[in-house]
Protein backbone atom coordinates (compact mmCIF):
# COMPACT_ATOMS: atom_id res chain seq x y z
CA UNK A 1 0.00 0.00 0.00
CA UNK A 2 2.94 2.53 -0.69
CA UNK A 3 0.92 4.02 -3.09
CA UNK A 4 -1.70 5.23 -0.61
CA UNK A 5 0.74 7.91 0.27
CA UNK A 6 1.25 9.26 -2.86
CA UNK A 7 -2.58 9.96 -2.99
CA UNK A 8 -2.98 11.39 0.09
CA UNK A 9 -3.79 14.41 -1.18
CA UNK A 10 -6.73 13.55 -3.28
CA UNK A 11 -9.23 12.87 0.10
CA UNK A 12 -9.86 14.92 3.03
CA UNK A 13 -8.71 12.76 5.30
CA UNK A 14 -10.64 12.57 8.98
CA UNK A 15 -9.75 14.65 11.77
CA UNK A 16 -9.69 12.22 15.05
CA UNK A 17 -8.87 15.68 17.34
CA UNK A 18 -12.49 17.13 16.66
CA UNK A 19 -15.50 15.72 17.75
CA UNK A 20 -17.32 14.72 14.59
CA UNK A 21 -20.83 16.32 13.99
CA UNK A 22 -23.83 13.56 14.38
CA UNK A 23 -25.33 14.12 11.39
CA UNK A 24 -28.09 11.19 10.74
CA UNK A 25 -27.20 9.42 7.20
CA UNK A 26 -29.52 6.68 6.72
CA UNK A 27 -32.49 6.49 9.19
CA UNK A 28 -34.02 3.49 9.31
CA UNK A 29 -37.89 3.37 10.61
CA UNK A 30 -39.92 0.98 12.42
CA UNK A 31 -39.02 -1.60 9.06
CA UNK A 32 -40.31 -5.32 9.06
CA UNK A 33 -40.02 -7.62 6.58
CA UNK A 34 -42.09 -10.83 5.69
CA UNK A 35 -41.71 -13.71 3.51
CA UNK A 36 -44.48 -15.02 2.11
CA UNK A 37 -44.22 -18.78 1.35
CA UNK A 38 -44.73 -19.51 -1.86
CA UNK A 39 -46.38 -22.58 -1.78
CA UNK A 40 -48.82 -21.41 1.25
CA UNK A 41 -46.47 -22.56 4.01
CA UNK A 42 -45.86 -20.29 7.41
CA UNK A 43 -44.77 -16.70 6.25
CA UNK A 44 -41.20 -16.19 7.85
CA UNK A 45 -40.41 -12.79 9.45
CA UNK A 46 -37.38 -12.03 8.58
CA UNK A 47 -37.32 -8.26 10.51
CA UNK A 48 -39.25 -7.08 13.04
CA UNK A 49 -40.01 -3.37 14.14
CA UNK A 50 -35.99 -2.49 13.15
CA UNK A 51 -35.04 1.24 14.39
CA UNK A 52 -31.77 2.46 13.82
CA UNK A 53 -29.86 5.92 13.05
CA UNK A 54 -26.77 5.76 11.04
CA UNK A 55 -24.63 8.75 11.15
CA UNK A 56 -23.15 10.30 8.72
CA UNK A 57 -19.35 8.95 7.86
CA UNK A 58 -19.93 6.67 10.50
CA UNK A 59 -18.67 2.68 10.39
CA UNK A 60 -21.78 0.93 11.43
CA UNK A 61 -21.90 -3.29 11.52
CA UNK A 62 -24.53 -5.20 11.47
CA UNK A 63 -23.63 -8.37 13.49
CA UNK A 64 -25.55 -11.57 14.07
CA UNK A 65 -26.25 -15.16 13.41
CA UNK A 66 -27.38 -16.38 9.76
CA UNK A 67 -30.65 -15.77 9.57
CA UNK A 68 -30.80 -12.80 11.81
CA UNK A 69 -31.94 -10.37 8.57
CA UNK A 70 -28.65 -8.61 8.56
CA UNK A 71 -28.57 -9.27 4.70
CA UNK A 72 -32.22 -8.30 4.45
CA UNK A 73 -31.94 -5.50 6.13
CA UNK A 74 -28.69 -4.31 3.78
CA UNK A 75 -30.83 -4.99 0.83
CA UNK A 76 -33.71 -3.22 2.37
CA UNK A 77 -31.06 0.04 2.55
CA UNK A 78 -29.91 -0.91 -0.99
CA UNK A 79 -33.00 -0.96 -2.16
CA UNK A 80 -32.86 -4.24 -3.46
CA UNK A 81 -35.62 -5.30 -1.27
CA UNK A 82 -38.88 -3.63 -0.09
CA UNK A 83 -39.97 -3.73 3.45
CA UNK A 84 -43.24 -5.12 4.19
CA UNK A 85 -43.41 -2.10 6.47
CA UNK A 86 -41.70 0.67 8.06
CA UNK A 87 -39.47 3.06 5.61
CA UNK A 88 -36.08 3.68 5.25
CA UNK A 89 -34.88 7.01 4.51
CA UNK A 90 -31.85 8.93 3.43
CA UNK A 91 -31.36 11.90 4.40
CA UNK A 92 -34.84 12.57 3.88
CA UNK A 93 -34.85 10.59 0.84
CA UNK A 94 -36.30 7.46 -0.32
CA UNK A 95 -33.67 4.72 -0.84
CA UNK A 96 -35.22 4.30 -4.52
CA UNK A 97 -34.01 8.10 -5.20
CA UNK A 98 -30.45 7.62 -3.36
CA UNK A 99 -30.03 4.39 -5.97
CA UNK A 100 -31.56 6.10 -9.17
CA UNK A 101 -28.75 9.17 -8.44
CA UNK A 102 -26.01 6.16 -7.89
CA UNK A 103 -25.17 7.23 -4.58
CA UNK A 104 -24.76 3.21 -3.36
CA UNK A 105 -22.08 1.42 -3.67
CA UNK A 106 -22.23 -2.12 -2.85
CA UNK A 107 -19.62 -4.30 -2.38
CA UNK A 108 -21.05 -8.51 -2.47
CA UNK A 109 -20.01 -11.91 -0.51
CA UNK A 110 -18.63 -13.02 -3.73
CA UNK A 111 -16.41 -10.46 -6.20
CA UNK A 112 -19.11 -10.18 -8.50
CA UNK A 113 -17.11 -9.56 -11.17
CA UNK A 114 -17.60 -9.99 -15.08
CA UNK A 115 -15.31 -12.29 -16.51
CA UNK A 116 -15.31 -10.76 -19.81
CA UNK A 117 -13.43 -7.94 -18.23
CA UNK A 118 -10.00 -7.05 -17.36
CA UNK A 119 -9.62 -5.76 -13.86
CA UNK A 120 -9.92 -2.34 -15.62
CA UNK A 121 -12.79 -2.66 -16.89
CA UNK A 122 -14.49 -4.30 -14.04
CA UNK A 123 -13.43 -0.84 -12.04
CA UNK A 124 -14.61 1.45 -15.23
CA UNK A 125 -18.05 -0.60 -15.39
CA UNK A 126 -19.74 1.85 -12.87
CA UNK A 127 -18.50 5.16 -14.54
CA UNK A 128 -19.60 3.93 -18.23
CA UNK A 129 -22.56 4.11 -16.62
CA UNK A 130 -22.58 7.38 -15.21
CA UNK A 131 -21.96 8.29 -18.19
CA UNK A 132 -18.29 9.96 -17.96
CA UNK A 133 -16.08 10.83 -20.41
CA UNK A 134 -13.23 8.40 -21.17
CA UNK A 135 -9.72 10.04 -20.32
CA UNK A 136 -12.00 11.06 -17.01
CA UNK A 137 -12.49 7.15 -16.37
CA UNK A 138 -8.94 5.88 -17.28
CA UNK A 139 -7.47 8.15 -14.57
CA UNK A 140 -10.19 7.34 -11.97
CA UNK A 141 -9.75 3.73 -12.77
CA UNK A 142 -6.17 4.36 -12.09
CA UNK A 143 -6.31 5.66 -8.92
CA UNK A 144 -8.92 3.10 -7.64
CA UNK A 145 -6.47 0.67 -8.70
CA UNK A 146 -3.69 2.17 -6.50
CA UNK A 147 -6.05 2.37 -3.60
CA UNK A 148 -6.79 -0.96 -3.42
CA UNK A 149 -3.27 -2.29 -4.64
CA UNK A 150 -3.73 -3.29 -7.48
CA UNK A 151 -1.97 -1.24 -10.24
CA UNK A 152 -0.04 -3.98 -11.86
CA UNK A 153 -3.16 -6.38 -12.19
CA UNK A 154 -5.32 -3.92 -14.39
CA UNK A 155 -4.86 -5.82 -17.42
CA UNK A 156 -5.46 -9.30 -15.71
CA UNK A 157 -8.78 -10.92 -16.28
CA UNK A 158 -10.91 -11.90 -13.09
CA UNK A 159 -9.66 -15.93 -13.42
CA UNK A 160 -6.03 -14.87 -12.91
CA UNK A 161 -6.25 -13.04 -9.42
CA UNK A 162 -6.66 -14.46 -6.21
CA UNK A 163 -9.90 -14.29 -4.08
CA UNK A 164 -8.32 -11.59 -2.18
CA UNK A 165 -7.14 -9.36 -5.15
CA UNK A 166 -10.97 -10.24 -6.65
CA UNK A 167 -12.66 -8.96 -3.48
CA UNK A 168 -10.33 -5.73 -3.83
CA UNK A 169 -11.38 -5.65 -7.38
CA UNK A 170 -14.53 -5.35 -5.82
CA UNK A 171 -14.16 -2.91 -3.64
CA UNK A 172 -12.44 -0.90 -5.56
CA UNK A 173 -15.37 -0.67 -8.52
CA UNK A 174 -17.71 0.03 -5.58
CA UNK A 175 -15.57 3.15 -4.48
CA UNK A 176 -15.20 4.10 -8.47
CA UNK A 177 -18.33 6.18 -8.70
CA UNK A 178 -17.21 7.96 -5.40
CA UNK A 179 -20.62 7.38 -3.66
CA UNK A 180 -21.88 8.41 -1.00
CA UNK A 181 -22.75 5.29 0.86
CA UNK A 182 -20.30 1.90 1.12
CA UNK A 183 -22.45 -0.72 1.39
CA UNK A 184 -20.72 -4.11 1.88
CA UNK A 185 -22.27 -7.89 2.50
CA UNK A 186 -19.58 -9.63 4.56
CA UNK A 187 -17.25 -9.27 1.81
CA UNK A 188 -14.36 -10.94 3.35
CA UNK A 189 -16.02 -14.30 4.80
CA UNK A 190 -15.04 -16.05 1.83
CA UNK A 191 -11.38 -15.25 2.90
CA UNK A 192 -8.58 -16.97 4.34
CA UNK A 193 -7.79 -15.37 8.09
CA UNK A 194 -4.23 -13.73 6.85
CA UNK A 195 -6.09 -12.09 3.86
CA UNK A 196 -8.89 -11.05 5.66
CA UNK A 197 -6.96 -9.48 8.53
CA UNK A 198 -4.63 -7.34 5.81
CA UNK A 199 -7.66 -6.32 3.79
CA UNK A 200 -9.49 -4.93 7.25
CA UNK A 201 -6.27 -2.85 7.71
CA UNK A 202 -6.76 -1.41 3.84
CA UNK A 203 -10.40 -0.66 4.35
CA UNK A 204 -9.64 1.33 7.35
CA UNK A 205 -7.45 3.57 5.58
CA UNK A 206 -9.50 3.52 2.42
CA UNK A 207 -12.31 4.48 4.85
CA UNK A 208 -10.36 7.15 6.66
CA UNK A 209 -9.51 8.77 3.57
CA UNK A 210 -12.63 8.71 1.77
CA UNK A 211 -14.69 9.54 4.59
CA UNK A 212 -17.77 7.16 3.50
CA UNK A 213 -20.53 6.08 5.53
CA UNK A 214 -20.03 2.61 5.72
CA UNK A 215 -22.78 -0.10 6.48
CA UNK A 216 -21.19 -3.62 6.84
CA UNK A 217 -22.40 -6.92 7.40
CA UNK A 218 -20.40 -9.84 9.19
CA UNK A 219 -21.17 -12.97 11.67
CA UNK A 220 -17.31 -12.62 13.17
CA UNK A 221 -17.45 -10.54 16.08
CA UNK A 222 -13.92 -9.74 16.19
CA UNK A 223 -13.91 -8.14 12.83
CA UNK A 224 -16.93 -6.38 13.73
CA UNK A 225 -15.29 -4.85 16.79
CA UNK A 226 -11.95 -4.18 14.92
CA UNK A 227 -13.69 -2.29 11.75
CA UNK A 228 -16.58 -0.01 13.36
CA UNK A 229 -17.60 2.70 15.50
CA UNK A 230 -20.71 1.31 16.21
CA UNK A 231 -21.78 -2.91 16.24
CA UNK A 232 -25.46 -3.13 15.96
CA UNK A 233 -26.32 -6.92 16.83
CA UNK A 234 -29.21 -8.34 15.69
CA UNK A 235 -30.74 -11.50 16.94
CA UNK A 236 -32.50 -14.01 15.30
CA UNK A 237 -36.64 -15.32 14.73
CA UNK A 238 -37.38 -13.14 14.11
CA UNK A 239 -34.60 -10.61 13.00
CA UNK A 240 -34.71 -7.82 15.70
CA UNK A 241 -32.10 -5.28 17.20
CA UNK A 242 -30.98 -6.42 20.64
CA UNK A 243 -28.05 -4.27 21.43
CA UNK A 244 -25.93 -1.50 19.87
CA UNK A 245 -22.42 -1.09 20.97
CA UNK A 246 -20.53 1.77 20.78
CA UNK A 247 -16.89 1.09 20.09
CA UNK A 248 -14.60 3.67 21.92
CA UNK A 249 -10.98 2.20 20.95
CA UNK A 250 -8.75 4.75 18.97
CA UNK A 251 -8.23 5.27 15.93
CA UNK A 252 -6.12 4.73 13.47
CA UNK A 253 -6.86 1.32 14.67
CA UNK A 254 -3.52 -1.75 13.63
CA UNK A 255 -3.53 -4.88 14.63
CA UNK A 256 -1.99 -3.94 17.59
CA UNK A 257 -5.57 -2.57 18.62
CA UNK A 258 -6.42 -6.52 18.77
CA UNK A 259 -4.34 -6.84 22.01
CA UNK A 260 -5.74 -4.35 23.72
CA UNK A 261 -7.89 -5.52 26.75
CA UNK A 262 -10.45 -3.22 25.96
CA UNK A 263 -10.83 -5.03 21.96
CA UNK A 264 -11.77 -8.34 24.31
CA UNK A 265 -13.64 -6.43 26.78
CA UNK A 266 -15.99 -5.41 23.78
CA UNK A 267 -16.16 -9.07 22.36
CA UNK A 268 -17.25 -10.16 25.62
CA UNK A 269 -19.59 -7.41 25.82
CA UNK A 270 -20.74 -8.58 22.45
CA UNK A 271 -21.15 -12.34 22.97
CA UNK A 272 -23.07 -11.63 26.20
CA UNK A 273 -25.21 -9.65 24.60
CA UNK A 274 -26.27 -12.80 22.20
CA UNK A 275 -26.81 -14.84 25.54
CA UNK A 276 -29.29 -12.25 26.73
CA UNK A 277 -31.30 -13.21 23.82
CA UNK B 1 -2.80 -30.79 -18.77
CA UNK B 2 -0.90 -32.15 -21.91
CA UNK B 3 1.54 -29.38 -23.98
CA UNK B 4 1.60 -28.35 -27.39
CA UNK B 5 4.24 -30.97 -28.27
CA UNK B 6 2.33 -33.83 -26.74
CA UNK B 7 -1.11 -32.54 -28.23
CA UNK B 8 1.41 -32.31 -31.47
CA UNK B 9 2.35 -35.76 -31.43
CA UNK B 10 -1.22 -37.29 -29.93
CA UNK B 11 -2.59 -35.53 -33.37
CA UNK B 12 -0.21 -37.21 -35.51
CA UNK B 13 -0.56 -40.98 -34.07
CA UNK B 14 -4.20 -40.53 -34.58
CA UNK B 15 -4.14 -39.67 -38.20
CA UNK B 16 -1.61 -42.47 -38.74
CA UNK B 17 -3.63 -44.86 -36.89
CA UNK B 18 -6.47 -43.68 -39.13
CA UNK B 19 -4.47 -44.07 -42.81
CA UNK B 20 -3.07 -47.44 -41.47
CA UNK B 21 -6.67 -49.19 -40.60
CA UNK B 22 -8.54 -47.45 -43.83
CA UNK B 23 -5.77 -48.95 -46.25
CA UNK B 24 -5.50 -52.60 -43.89
CA UNK B 25 -9.84 -52.98 -44.23
CA UNK B 26 -9.32 -51.55 -47.88
CA UNK B 27 -6.59 -54.37 -48.81
CA UNK B 28 -9.16 -56.89 -47.07
CA UNK B 29 -11.78 -56.42 -49.18
CA UNK B 30 -9.60 -56.23 -52.03
CA UNK B 31 -6.79 -59.17 -51.95
CA UNK B 32 -8.47 -61.09 -49.38
CA UNK B 33 -12.29 -61.36 -49.31
CA UNK B 34 -11.88 -60.65 -53.02
CA UNK B 35 -15.41 -58.53 -52.83
CA UNK B 36 -16.05 -57.19 -56.38
CA UNK B 37 -17.88 -54.37 -54.84
CA UNK B 38 -14.89 -53.03 -52.83
CA UNK B 39 -14.17 -50.23 -54.54
CA UNK B 40 -17.43 -48.75 -53.65
CA UNK B 41 -17.68 -50.22 -50.32
CA UNK B 42 -14.35 -48.76 -48.95
CA UNK B 43 -11.86 -47.94 -52.00
CA UNK B 44 -7.94 -47.57 -50.84
CA UNK B 45 -7.55 -44.02 -49.09
CA UNK B 46 -4.30 -43.21 -51.57
CA UNK B 47 -6.50 -43.91 -54.45
CA UNK B 48 -8.81 -40.92 -53.00
CA UNK B 49 -6.19 -39.13 -52.86
CA UNK B 50 -5.15 -39.23 -56.19
CA UNK B 51 -8.95 -38.76 -57.47
CA UNK B 52 -9.16 -35.44 -55.29
CA UNK B 53 -5.69 -34.52 -56.60
CA UNK B 54 -7.19 -35.13 -60.34
CA UNK B 55 -10.51 -33.32 -59.72
CA UNK B 56 -9.08 -30.38 -57.69
CA UNK B 57 -10.34 -27.40 -59.53
CA UNK B 58 -13.82 -29.05 -59.93
CA UNK B 59 -14.41 -30.65 -55.90
CA UNK B 60 -12.87 -26.55 -55.20
CA UNK B 61 -15.05 -24.87 -57.21
CA UNK B 62 -18.30 -27.25 -56.45
CA UNK B 63 -17.33 -26.95 -52.85
CA UNK B 64 -16.64 -23.50 -52.78
CA UNK B 65 -20.06 -22.94 -54.23
CA UNK B 66 -22.34 -24.82 -51.67
CA UNK B 67 -19.95 -23.57 -48.78
CA UNK B 68 -20.68 -20.06 -49.74
CA UNK B 69 -24.03 -20.00 -49.77
CA UNK B 70 -24.38 -22.14 -46.57
CA UNK B 71 -22.22 -19.84 -45.00
CA UNK B 72 -24.69 -16.83 -45.67
CA UNK B 73 -27.51 -18.71 -44.19
CA UNK B 74 -25.37 -19.76 -41.65
CA UNK B 75 -24.96 -16.42 -40.43
CA UNK B 76 -28.00 -15.47 -41.38
CA UNK B 77 -29.88 -17.76 -39.24
CA UNK B 78 -27.32 -17.23 -36.39
CA UNK B 79 -28.19 -13.59 -36.62
CA UNK B 80 -32.26 -14.36 -35.98
CA UNK B 81 -31.03 -17.09 -33.58
CA UNK B 82 -29.44 -14.64 -31.59
CA UNK B 83 -32.25 -11.98 -31.58
CA UNK B 84 -35.15 -14.33 -30.61
CA UNK B 85 -33.09 -15.25 -27.87
CA UNK B 86 -32.91 -11.94 -27.06
CA UNK B 87 -36.71 -11.25 -27.39
CA UNK B 88 -37.62 -14.34 -25.60
CA UNK B 89 -35.40 -13.48 -22.79
CA UNK B 90 -37.10 -9.66 -22.72
CA UNK B 91 -40.68 -11.04 -22.51
CA UNK B 92 -41.63 -14.44 -20.40
CA UNK B 93 -44.98 -13.81 -22.07
CA UNK B 94 -42.94 -13.99 -25.96
CA UNK B 95 -40.58 -16.89 -24.75
CA UNK B 96 -43.97 -18.92 -23.81
CA UNK B 97 -46.03 -18.00 -27.27
CA UNK B 98 -42.33 -18.65 -29.33
CA UNK B 99 -40.76 -21.72 -27.55
CA UNK B 100 -43.44 -24.18 -28.86
CA UNK B 101 -43.55 -22.52 -32.60
CA UNK B 102 -39.83 -23.20 -32.40
CA UNK B 103 -39.48 -26.25 -31.59
CA UNK B 104 -42.68 -27.38 -33.73
CA UNK B 105 -40.45 -26.33 -36.73
CA UNK B 106 -37.92 -28.44 -35.76
CA UNK B 107 -40.15 -31.26 -36.45
CA UNK B 108 -40.23 -31.07 -40.64
CA UNK B 109 -37.75 -33.01 -41.56
CA UNK B 110 -35.19 -31.08 -44.09
CA UNK B 111 -35.50 -33.27 -46.34
CA UNK B 112 -39.54 -32.30 -46.78
CA UNK B 113 -39.03 -29.11 -46.40
CA UNK B 114 -35.89 -28.15 -49.02
CA UNK B 115 -38.42 -28.80 -51.92
CA UNK B 116 -41.23 -27.04 -50.38
CA UNK B 117 -38.90 -24.24 -50.13
CA UNK B 118 -37.70 -24.59 -53.53
CA UNK B 119 -40.90 -24.62 -54.95
CA UNK B 120 -41.32 -21.31 -53.62
CA UNK B 121 -37.94 -19.86 -54.08
CA UNK B 122 -37.48 -21.04 -57.39
CA UNK B 123 -33.81 -20.36 -57.03
CA UNK B 124 -30.86 -22.69 -55.99
CA UNK B 125 -28.97 -20.32 -54.41
CA UNK B 126 -32.13 -18.94 -52.04
CA UNK B 127 -33.28 -22.38 -51.39
CA UNK B 128 -29.95 -23.07 -50.19
CA UNK B 129 -28.99 -19.95 -47.60
CA UNK B 130 -32.70 -20.44 -46.50
CA UNK B 131 -32.21 -24.02 -45.35
CA UNK B 132 -29.14 -23.70 -44.09
CA UNK B 133 -30.31 -20.38 -42.21
CA UNK B 134 -33.25 -22.58 -41.11
CA UNK B 135 -31.15 -25.44 -39.52
CA UNK B 136 -28.70 -22.63 -37.83
CA UNK B 137 -31.38 -20.82 -35.69
CA UNK B 138 -32.95 -23.47 -33.92
CA UNK B 139 -29.64 -24.57 -31.79
CA UNK B 140 -28.37 -20.94 -31.61
CA UNK B 141 -31.58 -19.61 -30.09
CA UNK B 142 -32.30 -22.46 -27.75
CA UNK B 143 -28.13 -21.87 -26.83
CA UNK B 144 -28.17 -18.57 -26.20
CA UNK B 145 -31.82 -18.18 -24.09
CA UNK B 146 -30.19 -20.69 -21.78
CA UNK B 147 -27.27 -18.85 -21.32
CA UNK B 148 -29.07 -15.51 -20.57
CA UNK B 149 -31.73 -17.36 -18.44
CA UNK B 150 -28.24 -18.51 -16.32
CA UNK B 151 -26.91 -14.96 -15.33
CA UNK B 152 -25.98 -15.25 -11.69
CA UNK B 153 -28.79 -12.93 -9.88
CA UNK B 154 -25.93 -11.06 -7.95
CA UNK B 155 -24.47 -9.50 -11.56
CA UNK B 156 -28.05 -8.75 -12.22
CA UNK B 157 -28.44 -6.86 -8.64
CA UNK B 158 -24.98 -4.89 -9.38
CA UNK B 159 -26.33 -3.25 -12.89
CA UNK B 160 -29.53 -2.78 -10.61
CA UNK B 161 -27.83 -1.21 -7.59
CA UNK B 162 -26.51 1.13 -10.59
CA UNK B 163 -29.99 1.51 -12.03
CA UNK B 164 -28.63 0.63 -15.28
CA UNK B 165 -30.93 0.84 -18.13
CA UNK B 166 -32.31 -1.95 -19.85
CA UNK B 167 -30.02 -1.35 -23.12
CA UNK B 168 -26.97 -1.13 -21.00
CA UNK B 169 -27.62 -4.49 -19.21
CA UNK B 170 -28.08 -6.67 -22.36
CA UNK B 171 -25.00 -5.17 -23.84
CA UNK B 172 -22.82 -5.34 -20.51
CA UNK B 173 -24.18 -8.27 -18.89
CA UNK B 174 -26.71 -10.42 -20.73
CA UNK B 175 -24.92 -10.94 -23.94
CA UNK B 176 -21.18 -11.41 -23.02
CA UNK B 177 -22.02 -13.72 -20.48
CA UNK B 178 -23.93 -15.95 -22.94
CA UNK B 179 -21.07 -15.78 -25.53
CA UNK B 180 -20.25 -19.19 -24.58
CA UNK B 181 -23.60 -20.45 -24.76
CA UNK B 182 -23.80 -19.17 -28.24
CA UNK B 183 -20.85 -20.01 -29.51
CA UNK B 184 -21.96 -23.85 -28.48
CA UNK B 185 -24.69 -23.69 -30.46
CA UNK B 186 -22.93 -22.30 -33.50
CA UNK B 187 -20.40 -25.19 -33.10
CA UNK B 188 -23.51 -27.66 -33.44
CA UNK B 189 -25.02 -25.36 -36.31
CA UNK B 190 -21.98 -25.16 -38.47
CA UNK B 191 -21.47 -28.40 -39.89
CA UNK B 192 -25.47 -28.88 -39.91
CA UNK B 193 -25.52 -26.39 -42.07
CA UNK B 194 -23.38 -27.58 -44.42
CA UNK B 195 -24.99 -30.85 -44.71
CA UNK B 196 -28.24 -28.90 -45.29
CA UNK B 197 -26.92 -27.01 -48.10
CA UNK B 198 -25.73 -30.40 -49.80
CA UNK B 199 -29.14 -31.57 -49.19
CA UNK B 200 -30.37 -28.95 -50.99
CA UNK B 201 -27.63 -29.09 -54.00
CA UNK B 202 -28.87 -32.95 -54.60
CA UNK B 203 -32.80 -31.35 -55.52
CA UNK B 204 -31.58 -30.45 -58.61
CA UNK B 205 -28.79 -27.99 -58.18
CA UNK B 206 -26.81 -27.25 -61.31
CA UNK B 207 -23.65 -27.10 -59.06
CA UNK B 208 -22.54 -27.47 -55.99
CA UNK B 209 -20.81 -30.62 -53.92
CA UNK B 210 -24.13 -32.16 -53.82
CA UNK B 211 -24.64 -32.41 -57.59
CA UNK B 212 -20.76 -34.16 -57.77
CA UNK B 213 -21.95 -36.38 -55.15
CA UNK B 214 -24.74 -37.71 -57.25
CA UNK B 215 -23.47 -37.70 -60.81
CA UNK B 216 -20.68 -39.54 -59.40
CA UNK B 217 -23.07 -42.07 -57.83
CA UNK B 218 -25.07 -42.38 -61.03
CA UNK B 219 -22.41 -42.27 -63.43
CA UNK B 220 -20.53 -44.97 -61.12
CA UNK B 221 -17.04 -43.07 -60.66
CA UNK B 222 -16.83 -44.57 -57.32
CA UNK B 223 -13.34 -42.51 -57.13
CA UNK B 224 -15.07 -39.30 -57.64
CA UNK B 225 -17.58 -40.45 -55.39
CA UNK B 226 -15.54 -41.29 -52.72
CA UNK B 227 -13.25 -37.86 -53.15
CA UNK B 228 -16.78 -35.73 -53.05
CA UNK B 229 -17.64 -37.33 -49.50
CA UNK B 230 -14.13 -36.46 -48.05
CA UNK B 231 -14.52 -33.02 -49.54
CA UNK B 232 -17.90 -32.75 -47.86
CA UNK B 233 -16.92 -34.41 -44.85
CA UNK B 234 -13.55 -31.26 -44.85
CA UNK B 235 -16.16 -28.73 -45.15
CA UNK B 236 -18.23 -29.65 -42.01
CA UNK B 237 -14.68 -29.71 -40.18
CA UNK B 238 -14.09 -26.93 -41.39
CA UNK B 239 -16.40 -24.60 -40.45
CA UNK B 240 -16.30 -26.04 -36.96
CA UNK B 241 -13.21 -25.42 -36.90
CA UNK B 242 -13.76 -21.67 -38.12
CA UNK B 243 -16.76 -21.30 -35.53
CA UNK B 244 -13.68 -22.38 -32.86
CA UNK B 245 -11.43 -19.84 -34.23
CA UNK B 246 -13.71 -16.67 -33.75
CA UNK B 247 -14.35 -18.22 -30.52
CA UNK B 248 -10.69 -17.82 -29.25
CA UNK B 249 -10.93 -14.50 -30.57
CA UNK B 250 -14.41 -13.32 -29.25
CA UNK B 251 -13.43 -14.98 -25.43
CA UNK B 252 -10.00 -13.84 -24.45
CA UNK B 253 -11.20 -14.86 -20.76
CA UNK B 254 -11.81 -18.15 -21.64
CA UNK B 255 -8.41 -19.18 -22.64
CA UNK B 256 -8.11 -21.38 -19.60
CA UNK B 257 -10.66 -23.51 -20.23
CA UNK B 258 -10.49 -23.78 -24.40
CA UNK B 259 -6.80 -25.25 -23.83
Amino acid sequence: MNMLNEIDMEFKERDYSKPREEKTEIKIDNVSMIFQDKKGGEPVTALKNVNLDIREGEFISLLGPSGCGKTTLLRIIADLLQPSEGTVTVRGETTRDIRLQKKYGIVFQNPVLYDWRTVRRNVCMPMELLGMKKPERTSQVSKMLDLVGLSEFGQNYPYELSGGMQQRVGIARALAINPEILLMDEPFSALDEFTREKLHIDLLKIWRKTNKTVVFVTHNISEAVFLSDRVVVLSPHPGRVSAVIDINIPRPRDMESKQTPEFYDYITKIRNSFEGV
Amino acid sequence: MIDKKEKYIVNLVWTMGIVVVWELIAFFLDQVVHDPMAEAKLPYLHNIIVSIAHNFTELISAAGLTFSRAFIGFALGATIGVMLAIIMSLSKIAEKIALPYLILSQMIPVLGLAPIIFTLARNMNTSRIVIAAYITFFPVAINMLSGMNSVESDKKELLYSYAAKKKSVYCKLMIPYSLPYLFAGLKIAAPMSITASILVDMLGSSGGIGVKLLYALYSGTKDVFWASVITSALMGIISYFIVIFFERICMPWRKQVVQ
